[in-house]
């Protein structure tokens, strides 16, 4: 995970509450900059959660849209970045419900994930069983074990984002990883560990 | 599996896993600022402010016109201050006659003005410090002889309330507040009606 986008993100937030205001003000100019700050972490995680660009830039769309509607309601109890992610994760996880029926349907054409490149080390076969398994968790897990393993927000954070206590974060994360370890468990001796 | 082969395993999948394209922040804002709706805090509730406060300036000010045209007699509704008073209270509230006459031409400018004010932030100031005076004023005739005039009372009341959300409008305007400002009063010739009753007042 990077921690740029934390610094970033971080940078803005000194303005953050003026910006907000001249936007509830109906500054279009302060719209496209609060835009900017947030809008390359709110895709990447709907990337992260879809895998597909064209839903990426669909749901990062679909997230500001609802933002800018609500911006009234943001009460700054929360840092903003947090407030666009739990809508980014709303988004997400309804329109990704009926995507995942449409692609129930074409699973079959398309059995086999083409090999990533990246990370020699990994055993590609291992590697797309890992990718596979993730894919197939329970929403809520796959959402945890995404957001903290692999874009690297806090507990606090996703706590935060998803509505629920820390503990019950941790709890998730910790099933996520048990099921994907049960996933790989007759794959991991062929692969040398 | 080992404890050292799952960290290695997830390492991985953060450079693997649905790894993100560069975000297309251009294409994304073009799809988006033309469906960003006016976003501001109570707009829905100053708008059924300002339109209801115009709705009660209309039907004052029709109440107060069509009362100053009927011929006085026993019919008329009697305005106490004039009847207990005398000829003599008439004559004493001819500066208040004056002063209402001025301000209600002068709230009239006011919210002639508003719209082209409004379009340029530099004259924001200019029109809010106007219609905090004018509100100033209001508040001043409502608790002088002017005001003993019951209509005439109610539409300094009501036009307080519009002064009160001009002056508002400082801080939150947008473009669809200022039309919705303005097709109320078209709808409804709330200026014509403000001048008419200031032209009563100076015709009495």
């Amino acid at each position: 995970m990077t921690r740029t986008a934390f610094a970033v993100s971080s940078a803005y937030q000194v303005s953050e509450p003026d910006l907000i205001a001249r936007v509830l003000a109906g500054d279009r100019v302060a719209a496209r900059e609060l835009y900017d700050a947030h809008a390359p972490r709110v895709y990447r995680l709907a990337y992260r959660l879809t895998g597909d660009a064209d839903l990426a830039r669909e749901f990062t769309q679909d997230t500001f849209v609802r933002a800018f509607g609500q911006l009234d309601r943001f009460r700054g109890d929360s840092a903003l970045s947090t407030w666009l992610h739990r809508i980014t994760v709303t988004v997400v996880a309804n329109a990704m419900r009926r995507v995942k029926r449409f692609r129930e349907r074409e699973t079959d054409l398309e059995d086999v994930h083409p090999a990533r490149s990246d990370g020699a080390s990994v055993d590609p076969v291992l590697r797309d069983r890992l990718h596979r398994a993730i894919d197939a968790l329970p929403d809520a897990y796959r959402t945890t074990l995404i957001m903290h393993d692999i874009e690297g927000y806090t507990h606090t954070e996703i706590a935060d984002v998803l509505g629920v206590a820390e503990g019950t974060c941790k709890s998730r994360l910790s099933q996520a990883r048990a099921q994907l370890r049960a996933v790989l468990a007759d794959l991991a001796p062929e692969s040398g560990s | 599996m080992s404890n050292d082969k799952f960290d290695e395993l997830m390492r991985d999948a953060a450079h693997t896993y649905n790894p993100p394209s560069e975000p297309p922040l251009d294409e994304m804002w073009s799809a988006i600022a033309p469906r960003i709706r006016p976003v501001r805090g109570s707009t829905t509730a100053v708008r059924i402010w300002l339109l209801a406060a115009a709705m009660l300036v209309i039907g004052v000010g029709i109440g107060r016109m069509s009362t100053s045209m009927r011929p006085i007699g026993p019919t008329s509704t009697p305005t106490p201050v004039r009847e207990t008073a005398g000829v003599g209270a008439v004559a004493n509230d001819e500066p208040y006659d004056a002063a209402t006459e001025r301000y209600l031409g002068q709230t009239a400018a006011l919210l002639i003005a508003l719209p082209a004010s409004m379009k340029s932030g530099q004259a924001d100031s200019q029109l809010v410090n106007r219609a905090n005076e004018l509100l100033t004023t209001t508040r001043l005739l409502m608790d002088s002889p002017a005001a003993n005039d019951a209509s005439m009372h109610s539409l300094l009341e009501d036009l307080e309330l519009v002064l009160v959300q001009v002056v508002r409008l400082q801080t939150n305007h947008s473009r669809t507040d200022l039309d919705l400002i303005n097709q109320a009063m078209e709808q409804h010739d709330v200026i014509p009606r403000l001048r008419t009753a200031a032209a009563d007042i100076s015709a009495n």
